[in-house]
């Protein structure tokens, strides 16, 4: 009976025969991105985000590997109030194999058509469009703006969430709440970054082609690295003072908060958007800000934009470590507050302006060409990662990138 | 953009309509006779159909129908009711879809499929050329 119900439903897409829905019933769709960014800058690579081994510049010259990701999803309904989704994304992975990864899977309950329950792993609400960022066809833009969405690289959450919508007038307002874990490979140091006990609260209001949002996410964070364990290990070893300042910096169980207040107008021809977020790790990690502004046009099929983006660490990047003379007298403790302070000024800073179009040329295809130009602050590595010997920080780079959004 | 709620059944407003020179399909929309829903704007129909809200006016539970992707009056409806191209309502629709926080409404293939559907279920809702309106069903929104 069910099979007879998949494959039903797998011929005929979303077509109904009769008022009735057979339960359960399935959906099967996807999305995906094939993409090519080249950048300036041959000493660091540039990626997307924190999570990816390899990127454009040092590690390829022109890279798929930033922005090329496939996603399947299946949706289930089981009864008129019960449904269920799982969707396995494969993109570059911290180990730089393509790896298929469930980066969905949850059962959601409709009390009411306006409150719902979720519980499983479910995307975290960081951004405005961090829900989606995976899916090339929904933006405007190649990727969403790196400084801003770099800021919290962890995407999904394993626990549960509420939702709860309200109509008051033209005016709509949607609640959501989200509690639960969350859990990412680092690249380089190959450690992991763990979020427990991550409680947040998302905000909607919109008003016809108005969107307001507010979101704060907190969470206790730790980071499980053996190079920074080294580190710290290190400085335990040099009394109080050295105990001071691995607790100051590492990140164990250290309290992660988050808040973001992005705004959109988007009438149908034309858009503006833009986003402001905050986040303190209480670690060696630092507190930093970023914010973006970006609109278009729409003529035809093509749809220009610009965007104007700037990320900045709002903390001490660098700090004098262990005191004199300790480091005068010890060798290794020299060592331990030079890499203390390499690590501190790996923040980054950097500002870019993009401009782009996308032409969607087909039904259920856009392709996309972005040009953009970072300035990156002094000392700064920008949001570049994998510095080679030789690499300047505080520099300028330029990224051109091409891609082909899809859905099927 | 005004909305009007009037129900048009002379064949003389036909005529008229077709001689003051559009050729193209006129959209309205449409709900179940024994619904008591009569009237609704031009956002309450695109904010049902974009999946933004999920009751009638009335408080009534509101299921929305398309019509076959890439039709004329599909095309139609959403321009005139939600300003958005076929591309813009597919990237809006995968925003939801993908974040799975919802699913676009059904696929109906034919006009009569939607009133036979419409006329049974009064949380149904959709829309048509005005052309095939009759009396299965209750027009709640007209765009000029």
């Amino acid at each position: 009976m069910s099979a007879a119900c998949v494959l039903m439903a797998l011929a005929c897409g979303n077509a109904m025969a009769d008022s009735g829905t057979e339960f359960p019933a399935f959906s099967l769709r996807g999305f995906g991105t094939i993409g090519l960014a080249h950048s300036s800058e041959d000493k660091a690579d540039f990626l997307a985000n924190d999570l990816q081994a390899k990127g454009a510049g040092y590690s390829r010259d022109w890279s798929p590997d930033v922005d090329s990701r496939v996603g399947i999803q299946l949706d289930a309904k089981f009864m008129s109030q019960l449904s269920g989704v799982v969707q396995v994304v494969s993109e570059q992975r911290s180990d730089g194999s393509y790896r298929p990864e469930v980066e969905w899977a949850n059962v959601k309950y409709e009390v009411t058509p306006d409150l719902s329950l979720r519980a499983g792993r479910i995307v975290l609400p960081t951004f405005m469009v961090s829900d989606y960022r995976k899916v090339g066809y929904a933006m405007p833009w190649v990727r969403p703006p790196v400084e801003v969405y770099s800021l919290v690289p962890l995407t999904r959450s394993d626990g549960a969430d509420v939702s709860y919508r309200m109509q008051f007038g033209e005016f709509k307002n949607i609640v959501q709440i989200t509690y639960g874990e969350s859990s990412a490979d680092l690249v380089d140091s190959g450690g992991k970054v763990k979020g427990r006990n991550g409680w947040g609260i998302s905000d909607t209001l919109e008003h016809g082609p108005a969107t307001l949002r507010v979101s704060y996410f907190k969470s206790d964070f730790s980071v499980d690295s053996p190079g920074l364990n080294a580190l710290f290990d290190g400085f335990r070893q040099f009394g109080p003072q050295g105990v001071a300042i691995a607790n100051k910096y590492e990140a164990d169980n250290k309290s992660f908060s988050f808040i973001s207040v992005g705004g959109s107008y988007d009438p149908g021809k034309w858009f503006v958007m833009g986003e402001w977020g905050l986040t303190d790790s209480q670690s060696i990690y630092g507190k930093r800000e970023a914010w973006y502004v970006s609109g278009g046009y729409r003529f035809g099929k093509f749809t220009p934009y610009a965007t104007y983006s700037r990320v900045g660490m709002k903390s001490k990047t660098s700090d004098p470590g262990l005191p004199p003379p300790i480091p005068q007298v010890s060798a290794s403790a020299a060592e331990l507050n030079a890499q203390l302070n390499t690590i501190l000024a790996e923040g980054p800073d950097q500002a870019t302006v993009s401009l782009g179009t996308r032409w969607d040329f087909a039904k259920n295809a856009a392709f996309k060409m972005q040009f953009d130009h970072s300035d990156i602050g002094k000392g700064s590595p920008g949001t570049l990662d994998h510095m080679q010997p030789g690499f300047k920080p505080g520099g300028k780079y330029n990224v051109f990138s091409v891609v082909i959004d899809f859905l099927f | 953009m005004s909305f009007l709620n009037r129900i048009e059944m002379s064949a003389l407003g036909t005529a008229l309509f077709f001689m003051a020179g559009c050729a193209m399909a006129d959209v309205v929309v449409v709900v179940s006779p024994s619904s008591s829903v009569t009237a609704m704007s031009q956002n309450q129909v695109s904010d049902i159909f974009l999946g933004k809200a999920s009751r009638f006016p009335n408080g009534d539970r509101a299921v929305p129908l398309d019509l076959e992707e890439g039709s004329d009056e599909r095309d139609q409806f959403y321009m005139k009711y939600a300003g958005k191209s076929p591309a813009q309502v597919r990237a809006h629709w995968s925003k939801i879809v993908f974040t799975g926080k919802g699913l676009p409404p059904k696929e109906v293939l034919h006009s009569q499929e939607i009133k036979k559907l419409i006329a049974e279920n009064h949380n149904l809702i959709g829309y048509m050329d005005r052309s095939m309106v009759d009396a299965k069903v209750k027009v709640v929104a007209v765009m000029e």
